[in-house]
């Protein structure tokens, strides 16, 4: 073929080849469900008869692999073992393996016992015809295997990290409208937005402005102080100035902890089979809190979440706060009762894979546990190496736990004596029946020595039971009466003993690596007890520069996979960068560049800006991995300040407003929706809280006799109440938090009626509203209703009210009140305000954030 | 195991079919919302109902969960050879069960005999349900896993243990919508907080309008239980309404300042919906309208039946009003580690006539033959004794039963071998049973799916197979 001097449009078939060589997610339907098919066939038909009638002989988990014929794969057929390739896809004929089931060639019989039936023979056939598909990622079918990491490479969120500067403004022609961008950030919005001709709204009015800030940075309504302060500024740089002073307000990392805590899938419980109360995770949550504020790197903060138990420290405050970050790995959530012990194993080790590959990569690993990743460059060979890291960590141990020893999270003393307070405790409860066995006896025993002619019943049992006894009390020097005197007191000492259980020591949730870290074997179809062939503990191919991976083998590989996670040079921290960038965005702007936030393999989507996205990520690498100085960059951008109002020739070029052409207007989340109520009801403490389950037995749930159930009235801010998994506060369920069994990026923004049953009829709404109403009474003393209706506005809204607003709470209150009177006399008024404070609560200014 | 979930079956949005229908009002607004805020599928409205895949043989799901697992050696399922080799230790060589000791072989202390045309095999602790046997189709060859009432729970409800997934119910109101404009399509009665608790009626990652509805509690007697926030503690209806006209006055003002905004319309008509909930929730509650003689039929105002009997009828009133899913929880008691025998009885005579009660009453009402009426627990119960008189966990077989919908009535489906101790023809696993249950509503499970972080979800996961001899 000559090459034409002028490009002619790609061929269609070209797109096809190159789509089916890089598996892109373009890659036609028809090849993918073809492919997928026949692998369901395989699945379906094949692989049962194989299993029974097959795999003894021929699999790599065989004893003796009989010919050094594998059927595992379809590399495993097509390779075939001693007598050559076992079937020729489409050839029924040809193929050894149909020859052999036939049982037509008499020195060629298989399964040797006994024929298959005519049933299953033509099935093999009809498989054989189909061209034999099945699993397996192998050079074989590199061409058209989703899960090749090598061809894998090539997704675009796998390349390395474009960056292409917009700001120096020569990009695209000068015109006036280049002057809209104030920021690199504004330079690539506005150049998609003109690639489709869409024009920026005006940016929001400052008073919505200073409240979106607020919210998105600290979760907090501003004071009306910080409203006026800010309105009232003329200089250019009061934004700044604003948004630096959030930054370092101790509110930043309990808005922006709670972001981390959702894809940490912080809980208090373990929810699952058995719900029992998580006592010690709070200190988890604190860490996250305080390691957010003081903006402690991305990396840093990754490393101590993965693998604190293992780093150096200098001091033991140090050592604990290590540990209890690695808290991270324990709290996820595990089938307690009735599990064996080495499936638990496999499903804890699959929930932490799958949570880090989410939260940190933006990859959905765990599909790679029982086959081949269907979509992505993940084989299952690179799912065990990450299993082998993981299955080498433990999180659990045995411990009482509700009248029994069970095998439960794994917690460690805190401090400098820790474990041996931990351990005192610990072996009060597992030695306290012994002990109260022990004290029946030495009674017994008692009773005997107390008895005229008791000597020798005592004596025989001092024979059975010698412990039980004092030792003076066998001392036969002494009189009768000193002798039932000291077996008295061996008595009170062990009721003592028994009925003082020592103090709850100081624990954390932390993890360690077992005595001997090891390599798991691939697992077939993901079973644990279906051995595969062992692979080494490593990382993923797909974002490995070499196939050399370095484990220190004493270890589990935890500090090693941190470090590769943010390796400079490796792809896995460029793609660490765009993942942690995008989740800023997505916080900040409301979606991300990156809709699936936790998904940016192939079946998650593309990016709306590739380049910002790539100049956001680079960005937060050479800040050093700061939180902080990302979210500042980003809410400085003119993008962010732009207003939430509706354009209709915008909206109909892009009315998901993905190219940025106004701000989303978005709901309060259920935390911040909660503490703006208590701010303005002047309720809110603002000072931090420990632990909020410690009045909670060891059951987090009120279940059979247990009748405790969690507390929600606690005055703190929302991050501090209680998650119970599967008993969430009720504002919580109602209102789309995250569920906390499960890694999540991005909660679900649904508009259900319960939120409005919620909003209508909660006490904890009508409480708050109650409080505003007395502050807005005692803050207006004078009979003015309209004084009073602008207080409401400012204490709630942070904003004025408009004359119609203003004349319909007149008349609304007026008549509340009346009708009030007569049952609440002067409490009327009160009542009358509350219920307006309670509709303005519940109203879309309130819920809603412009 | 296939993965036939990936295989691009039909989706939701050519299942979609509109018809008016208030949720569907509602849910249109919230979808709007939804895509104007961030949802990435914004031309999905999981609310609206929709058409099945096929042939519907039922309209709803009643389900009547006995929580803790009752004995199918005791009540359904009987085994003569029990109590001819009672003391002795289970040997299952005879009928390929291998050589393990399973521990002591305990008899049944119940009479079992055939009732109705069908010769359906009924234990006596089950009198009035005995009348209806012919309704009854008896599936003995139920399996599953889980030997913990937590995991095998989890199973039951939601098809997984290990994750968090939506529940059955939920699958169906995501799968077909409501049929009632003020009601939700998942009521779950007296559901148990313990044993995965909410995440036994939860929707996991299905929107959120799926979710189950809580009537109470296991442990809180029915008639004191509440669906939670329906109604105002301080307000009557007339002061709540003028509060709301105030709140969609600042609403509509609002939307009036910010040109177009489908969150606030979708706000606007929530509380409306939300509004009229309040008075149909607490008006198919309140049993007062109900005649003597249908509250006689259920076991109301009688002992020990009076609870269980209003739930029964509670459930037939959801029924009745168009609800998809509708389950009823007996409190955690069937759990007979021992003394089974006198367990057994106090259990069945709680529920036995509360279940006939519901079946005529349903049958009467011309709604037994739409509503598809199943019962049953986690796991049934070992062959063998634990603590002298009672039996252990056990998800290796037991029985559950299905009424109406469809089903074929007076059919024994499946066999366990001479002890119970595992199925030895055509064995239901519960991944089975989830396939049937929507096949009955007229979906395929393999088609039923949810995209969810990059892949199809389905209620089956990898498995089950529809049991089609069971449909009349």
């Amino acid at each position: 073929m000559s090459l034409p001097t002028k490009i002619p449009p790609i061929s269609k078939l070209a797109i096809a080849v190159l789509a089916i060589v890089w598996g892109s997610h373009t890659c036609s339907a028809t090849q993918d469900q073809q492919q997928e098919a026949g692998v369901a066939y395989f699945e379906k038909h094949i692989r049962p008869l194989f299993v029974q009638h097959c795999y003894q002989c021929h699999s790599a988990t065989s004893k003796e692999r009989e010919g050094n014929l594998s059927l595992d794969s379809r590399l495993g057929w097509l390779e075939g073992g001693e007598n050559g390739p076992s079937v020729v896809p489409g050839d029924v004929d040809s193929s050894l393996l149909i020859r052999a089931v036939r049982y037509s060639d008499p020195d060629f019989q298989m399964p040797p016992i006994k024929a298959l039936s005519a049933e299953a023979i033509a099935k093999l056939e009809n498989w054989v015809r189909m061209g034999a598909p099945g699993p397996g990622h192998d050079k074989l079918m590199a061409a058209d295997n989703p899960s090749d990491p090598i061809a894998g490479k090539n997704h675009w969120a796998f390349q390395p990290l474009h960056r292409n500067e917009k700001s120096d403004g020569t990009h695209d022609a000068a015109s006036s409208k280049q002057e809209w961008a104030q920021s690199p950030i504004d330079q690539f919005v506005l150049a998609k937005r003109m690639e489709h001709g869409l024009n920026p709204v005006q940016d929001a009015d400052p008073r919505d402005l200073v409240r979106r800030v607020h919210f998105q940075l600290t979760g907090l309504p501003p004071s009306i102080k910080q409203v006026r302060t800010f309105l009232g500024e003329e200089q250019p740089d009061a934004l700044e100035r604003l948004v630096d002073g959030l930054l370092a307000s101790p509110a930043f990392g309990e808005r922006w902890g709670r972001h981390w805590l959702d894809l940490a899938r912080y809980s208090d419980s373990n929810g699952l089979d058995e719900n029992f109360l998580f006592r010690e995770a709070w200190r988890y949550r604190n860490w996250i809190i305080n390691a957010i504020n003081a903006d402690l790197p991305i990396d840093r903060f990754v490393l101590e979440q993965i693998a604190g138990d293992l780093l150096p420290f200098d001091s033991i405050q140090q050592r604990d706060q290590q540990r209890i970050a690695a808290g991270f790995l324990v709290i996820g959530p595990k089938v307690l009762l009735g599990n064996i012990e080495k499936n638990q194993r496999m499903e804890i080790a699959d929930e932490q894979i799958d949570t880090i590959g989410k939260a940190i990569l933006g990859q959905t690993l765990g599909c790679a546990r029982c086959h081949d990743h269907k979509f992505d460059p993940v084989p299952t060979a690179d799912y065990y190496a990450l299993a082998g890291i993981f299955a080498s960590t433990t999180v659990m141990e045995k411990r009482h736990m509700l009248n029994e020893q069970r095998l439960m999270e794994r917690l460690v003393g805190l401090g400098p004596n820790g474990v041996d307070a931990d351990d005192a405790y610990e072996a009060y409860w597992r030695d306290k029946p012994k002990l109260i066995e022990e004290k029946k006896k030495a009674e017994t025993a008692l009773e005997a020595l107390k008895k005229v002619k008791g000597e020798e019943e005592f004596s025989a049992l001092h024979d059975k039971n010698p412990n039980t006894v004092a030792i003076e009390a066998i001392n036969y020097c002494r009189t009768r009466e000193e002798r039932i005197a000291a077996q008295q007191a061996l008595i009170a000492e062990w009721t003592s003993a028994i009925a003082t259980a020592p103090k709850i020591p100081y624990r954390a949730m932390i993890p360690a690596d077992v005595k001997e870290p090891a390599d798991e074997h691939i697992r077939i179809a993901g079973q644990f007890d279906r051995l595969g062939e062992s692979v080494p503990r490593g990382f993923l191919t797909v974002l490995s520069k070499s196939e050399k991976v370095e484990i220190h083998a004493q270890q589990s590989g935890r500090l090693d996979l941190a470090h590769w996670l943010f390796d400079r040079e490796s792809s896995a921290s460029q793609l660490v960068a765009r993942v942690q960038a995008n989740r800023i965005w997505h916080h900040l702007i409301g979606i991300g560049l990156v809709r699936t936030v936790d998904n940016f393999g192939r079946t998650g989507e593309p990016p709306s800006h590739p380049e910002l996205l790539d100049y956001l990520a680079s960005e937060l690498i050479q800040s050093g991995w700061s939180t902080k100085a990302l979210v500042r960059q980003i809410v400085l951008s003119r993008t962010f300040a732009l207003s939430s109002k509706y354009d209709v020739t915008n909206n109909a070029i892009d009315p998901e407003n993905r190219l940025l052409w106004r701000a989303h207007r978005r709901r309060l989340d259920p935390e911040s929706f909660r503490d703006a109520m208590l701010v303005a009801a002047g309720k809110l403490d603002w000072s931090p809280m420990d632990s909020s389950v410690s009045y909670l037995g060891d059951q987090a749930t009120a279940v059979g006799a247990n009748k405790i159930r969690r507390r929600t009235d606690f005055p703190n801010r929302s991050i501090y109440l209680p998650v119970i998994r599967n008993d969430l506060p009720e504002l919580f369920n109602v209102f789309d938090f995250a569920d906390p069994h499960v890694t999540s990026g991005a909660r679900a923004n649904t508009s259900v009626p319960t939120q409005g049953l919620f909003v209508l009829n909660d006490e904890m709404v009508m409480q708050a509203a109650d409080a505003t109403a007395k502050r807005i009474l005692a803050d207006c003393p004078t009979n003015d209703v309209g004084l009073r209706i602008e207080r409401m506005f400012e204490l709630i809204l942070q904003s004025n009210t408009t004359d119609d607003v203003r004349q319909e709470l007149r008349s609304f209150l007026a008549q509340t009140e009346e009708l009030l009177f007569q049952e609440h006399g002067k409490e009327a008024e009160c009542r009358a305000l509350a219920i307006a404070c309670h509709a303005v609560f519940a109203s879309s200014r309130f819920l809603l954030l412009e | 195991m296939t993965c036939n979930n990936f295989l691009p079956g039909t989706t939701r949005r050519s299942m979609l079919r509109n018809s008016a229908c208030g949720f569907g009002q509602i849910a249109l607004t919230g979808l709007l919302s939804q895509s104007v805020l961030s949802s990435p599928t914004p031309d999905d409205n999981p609310f609206l109902p929709k058409q099945p895949h096929f042939k519907q043989r039922a309209k709803r799901i009643l389900f009547l969960f006995m929580w803790g697992g009752p004995s199918h050696v005791d009540t359904f399922d009987p085994k003569p050879r029990l109590n001819e080799e009672e003391g002795k230790p289970l040997s299952l060589e005879t009928v390929g069960g291998g050589r393990t000791n399973h521990g002591t072989i305990l008899g049944s202390s119940f009479r079992f005999s055939q009732h109705g045309q069908s010769g359906v095999w009924i234990s006596d602790l089950f009198p009035h349900l005995a009348k209806q046997a012919d309704r009854l189709c008896v599936i003995r060859s139920m399996h599953t896993e889980g030997t913990a009432h937590g995991e095998a729970l989890l199973r039951l409800h939601t098809g997984q243990a290990n994750l968090v997934r939506p529940s059955v119910g939920a699958w169906l109101s995501y799968g077909l919508g409501c049929e009632n404009e003020s009601l939700p399509a998942y009521i779950t009665i007296s559901p148990p907080r313990g044993h995965g608790g909410v995440q036994n009626y939860g929707s996991a990652f299905l929107p959120a309008i799926h979710q189950g509805t809580a009537i109470g509690s296991a442990e809180t007697p029915i008639a004191k239980a509440q669906v939670s926030n329906v109604g105002n503690p301080r307000m009557d209806k007339s002061l709540q309404r003028q509060q709301l006209d105030l709140i969609q006055k600042l609403n509509r003002d609002h939307l009036r300042n910010v040109d177009a905004d489908p969150g606030i319309d979708g706000m606007i008509a929530n509380y409306e919906l939300a509004f009229r909930m309040q008075s149909t929730i607490p008006e198919i509650m309140n049993l007062d309208g109900e005649t003597q003689e249908t509250c006689d039929l259920y076991g109301i105002g009688t002992e020990p039946t009076d609870n269980f009997g209003r739930q029964c009828l509670l459930a037939r009133k959801f029924a009745e009003s168009g609800v998809r899913y509708i389950q009823v929880s007996t409190d955690y008691t069937w759990d007979h580690h021992k003394k089974l025998k006198s367990g057994l009885v106090e259990e069945s005579a709680k529920v036995d006539r509360p279940i006939a009660g519901l079946l005529t009453d349903l049958a009467r009402r011309g709604l037994l033959e739409d509503t598809l009426v199943v019962w049953g627990a986690e796991f049934g119960r070992t062959p063998t004794a634990e603590n002298g008189d009672g039996r252990n966990h056990h998800p290796k077989a037991f029985t559950m039963w299905m009424a109406g919908g469809g089903v074929k009535g007076g059919l024994t489906y499946g066999s366990t071998d001479e002890f119970g101790y595992q199925p030895v023809e055509k064995p239901v696993h519960m991944h089975d049973l989830h396939a049937t249950l929507l096949y009955g509503l007229g979906l395929d499970h393999q088609r039923l799916t949810y995209r969810h972080a990059g892949r199809d979800f389905r209620l089956t996961d990898v498995n089950g197979n529809v049991v089609k001899e069971i449909w009349a």
